[in-house]
């Protein structure tokens, strides 16, 4: 796993230089008497970026976070232009390959098809990816299916034969369900989303999605299609659960414990389908640029606020 | 029963379709005014950064304005050729033929077109003018047939009267044809807006951001659309159905604004060309 | 011989503009919708051909569409689009041309403009709203009506599409009903017809390819609709069984184009599949639309051109 090793250890050395400039920066500040704000202590004072212009497309997911984000940044720097707009991972990818936006989003990692794409351009398109938030993909079902009283504990290869159509009655899944009809509920296929859960759940056992399925256009799409629709079960973001529907628990595998989703579980890595969302850039952004910039304002205080509101998870550094 | 009686009868009955057209109309209206309760004169006037939609509101009524601007001109200028030069012939029936295959190409079809050409070939990007030239190919064949019709209305008397006093072709329909059929042709353009405004599958891939700093200063900038924003606030975001409800009214509003503004018009000139009914 | 004949016929085409120079840029208006289709088409083409050149037919009448396997048989997608439209149209087309037949010649003359702008403001609703009230509103009634787990099905679609559908044909229809002269309609009365003796054999025959133009403007509309249906109409790539369930949801072209194209990467193979998805609405439309240029062509059309 080669490629996850790069990324792996970019990303880490990208973690562990922020880590450390922020300790040093708020060791400076604190003893300044001012409080820690990204523009100051660590770049290159340079003012093309007041007045510059970034784009940043692609995950659904991450968007709400990118939005609001876009906004508070735009509303502290009046100079500064940060343009969001949708598309999917997929999307994202292609237009930081394509050198159509400078920041791209995505909710799961890029495909070997996208590796290939972003090494055969000329340049060569370096993907680095920045974590800004932990997520956790989480399958759900309708609460006709099972409830907290009657909970559903299913292992990965279970949930990829029930999305790939194996069953098509719940009590062939496990006894004590009742006998009606699954209905699967998946999403589009450029979804990061999507691909992170067919990444645990489907792939290491060759199984695709049955084309009984249906597909809708988001996270909260799905989760109403869940909620509506008796004997249902679907994937959403771990910020879209609800207690109109029953979040199961997962193993990994038969015979490991079954984890329920919690900012505990997710962020100590035991539930099974967790991931990082991610801005992309081609190579490491040049410093302060706003590029640059931006993302660290999402990795600051002010930044993981807004990760948090909306309902994701911090990135683990900075809980205590 | 006399047949007077079963005529009336039947007529009533008749008349039951449109009794439930209208209740759709007013049972979406009253859907549509449960949001009215998150607007306010703040929300349309404050910028999108300061979580208003006013960005919003000038990106559409640019778009629209835009795309009715090309296609307006062209529109006109082709039906009056269509009415009043075009020879019986083949090429008459193709040019027929295509404006027909062109008001039924799909929306996303015309989409991935804008896409494919205006953005990635003309190298347009996301842009305002991308959004234009999308959105013009929708309106276009609304106000070709609308102009036609409203052309053919028009007495040809008044045609013949400019020739007889010696005036070119070109003069006399120019001074005497257009301006009579000025409010059919108003009509039509305002009519091509309302089908664009609420279009969302053309300006997905072509014009539309979700959040930028201000209003696009160039053709070339991207816009905040109001349609857009609905698809992106319902979809991925998944806001209530209150606020959506309330976005969804302020386009309703600037289409009935438009629509009113038409009328108006159609009812000044009117005033002024009693022939027409 | 021929060759003679046809220089003849272009310089006494270019002669003709030298009459009225003005008349060129007219007629360049009017091509100019030639040359946009022809562009539309060509682009389209360009990328849904190598769809058919790597699939062969199975684009059509494969039955099974999963671009992650690499299997492009659009057949359930075809077959749900022209579910839904044709559903859409057996609502839409005898309550549009009735309503505009009622309002044309019954209404009294001075509310005739304000229902029929109040219907036509129907067609300024954003479809993605009627999506949305069609999954809020329309889907629910329709699952506890019939029984079913949920409403987003075919038969919801088709409802949504007609009201969509409804203001398109009133629009035209009712312009061309109203344009009949009203000499013809003074002469059957005359002759002692009943009004609705005269609607049925004089207005209506008059009218009718007006009419028959306002149902293909419909269909465009109901087979072109995107948000609305990628809503509401379940978004399930099969065929239903059995195939005139109208219960059982369906995935429309347009939907699926409007999803998977964020996928696509350029030039791969879901990219020209999509396209060639996009080739065959065209296509589609240009038969459905080339079909209804027969029938009326049997009509005199009149134009005040040259003969």
């Amino acid at each position: 796993m080669n490629r996850n090793m790069n990324k792996g250890i970019s990303t880490t050395v990208a973690i562990i230089g922020m880590i450390i400039l922020l300790i040093i920066g708020s060791a400076a500040g604190y003893y300044a008497g001012i409080s820690l704000t990204p523009s100051q202590q660590e770049y290159p004072e340079d003012s093309a970026w007041r007045t510059a212009s970034i784009t940043l497309s692609g995950s659904t997911t991450v968007l709400p976070i990118a939005n609001a984000s876009a906004i508070a940044f735009m509303n502290i720097y009046n100079t500064t232009t940060v343009t969001v707009q949708g598309g999917g991972s997929g999307v994202g990818y292609s237009n930081i390959i394509d050198g159509v936006v400078e920041v791209g989003m995505a909710s799961r990692e890029p495909t070997t098809t996208e590796i290939n794409n972003a090494k055969a351009k000329s340049p060569a398109v370096d993907l680095w990816l920045h974590p800004i938030a932990l997520d956790a993909v989480c399958v759900v079902v309708n609460p006709s299916v099972a409830n907290s009283s009657h909970p559903l504990n299913l292992t990965l290869q279970e949930v990829g034969k029930i999305f790939a159509g194996n069953y098509t009655y719940w009590d062939e899944v496990q006894a004590g369900l009742p006998h009606h009809e699954i209905v699967v509920v998946v999403r589009e296929p450029g979804s990061g989303t999507r691909g992170t859960f067919e990444e645990y759940a489907m792939k290491p056992w060759g199984y695709s999605v049955t084309t009984g399925a249906t597909e809708q256009p988001g996270n909260p799409a799905v989760r109403s299609k869940v909620e509506s629709t008796p004997y249902s079960i679907g994937y959403v973001g771990f910020g879209f659960l609800t207690e109109n529907m029953h979040t199961v628990s997962l193993a990994k595998q038969a015979g490991e414990p079954y984890v329920y989703p919690t900012v505990t579980s997710i962020a100590g890595g035991k539930y099974p389908i967790s991931r990082y969302l991610y801005l992309v850039t081609n190579g490491q952004p040049q410093s302060g640029s706003l590029a640059d910039r931006f993302i660290d304002f999402l990795l600051s205080n002010e930044g993981q606020q807004i990760v948090e509101e909306n309902g994701f998870l911090k990135l683990p550094y900075v809980y205590p | 029963m006399t047949s007077r009686i079963k005529e009336k009868v039947f007529f009533t009955i008749l008349g039951i379709p449109m009794v439930a057209c209208l209740l759709v109309f007013f049972w979406i209206v009253f859907v549509l005014s449960s949001g009215i309760g998150t607007l306010s004169w703040n929300i349309l006037t404050t910028s999108v950064l300061k979580g208003g939609i006013f960005e919003m509101i000038i990106g559409t009524i640019y778009l629209l304005l835009g795309a009715a601007g090309i296609a307006g001109p062209i529109g006109i200028l082709a039906a009056v050729y269509l009415v009043e030069y075009a020879p019986s012939g083949k090429l008459t029936r193709t040019i027929d033929q295509a404006i027909n295959n062109l008001a039924g190409v799909p929306s996303i079809v015309i989409g991935l077109f804008g896409l494919t050409f205006f953005c990635k070939q003309l190298g347009l990007g996301i842009s305002l003018g991308a959004g234009w030239l999308t959105l013009t190919l929708m309106i276009l064949p609304i106000v070709i047939r609308g102009t036609e019709e409203a052309i053919k209305l028009v007495p040809t008397s008044f045609k013949e009267a400019a020739l007889a006093l010696g005036t070119t072709k070109w003069k006399a329909i120019s001074s005497m044809t257009i301006p009579s059929a000025a409010p059919g042709i108003i009509t039509s353009v305002v009519l091509g807006m309302a089908r664009v405004a609420g279009e969302t599958a053309a300006i997905l891939f072509t014009s539309c951001v979700l959040v930028t700093r201000g209003l696009p200063t160039t053709p070339l900038d991207p816009v905040m659309a109001l349609a857009y924003n609905l698809f992106v606030k319902i979809v991925a975001l998944g806001e209530p159905p209150e606020k959506v409800f309330g976005i969804a009214l302020v386009l309703f509003f600037i289409v009935i604004f438009f629509a009113t503004a038409a009328i108006v018009l159609r009812i000044y000139y009117r005033r002024r060309q009693p022939w027409l009914r | 011989m021929l060759r003679v004949r046809n220089s003849k016929k272009m310089l006494h085409f270019f002669k003709h503009f030298k009459k009225e120079p003005i008349e060129a840029l007219l007629f360049l208006c009017a091509f100019f919708s030639i040359i946009v289709l022809f562009l539309m088409l060509f682009f389209t083409a360009k990328e849904g051909l190598q769809a058919f050149f790597t699939f062969g037919i199975d684009l059509i009448i494969g039955q099974t569409w999963k671009p992650s396997e690499g299997l492009f048989g659009a057949f359930p997608l075809i077959y749900g689009s022209i579910m839904v439209v044709s559903g859409a149209l057996v609502i839409a087309i005898p309550w549009g041309v009735i309503t505009a037949i009622f309002i044309a010649e019954v209404l009294p003359f001075s509310i005739r403009d304000i229902i029929k702008s109040i219907i036509e403001l129907l067609a300024s609703i954003p479809s993605i709203i009627y999506g949305f009230i069609g999954v809020l509103y329309i889907a629910p009634q329709v699952a506890s009506l019939f029984g079913i787990s949920f409403g987003t099905v075919a038969l919801t679609a088709s409802l949504v599409l007609a009201i969509m559908s409804v203001p398109t044909i009133l629009g035209v229809s009712g312009e061309i009903i109203s344009a009949v002269p009203k000499e013809y309609k003074e002469a059957a009365l005359a002759l002692g017809a009943t009004k609705w003796q005269t609607i049925r054999n004089v207005v209506i025959p008059i009218a009718k390819s007006g009419i028959l133009a306002s149902i293909m403007l419909g269909f465009g509309r109901a087979i072109g609709e995107t948000v609305a249906v990628l809503m509401v109409s379940g978004t399930v790539a099969r065929i239903p069984t059995p195939p005139w369930n109208f219960l059982s949801p369906v995935y429309p072209l347009t939907a699926v184009i409007a999803m998977q194209m964020g996928e696509a990467a350029v030039g791969s193979r879901e990219y020209s599949a999509l396209f060639g998805l996009g080739l065959i609405l065209f296509i589609l439309t240009f038969i459905v639309n080339t079909l209804a240029d027969i029938i009326v062509k049997r009509e005199p059309k009149i134009r005040s051109g040259k003969k």
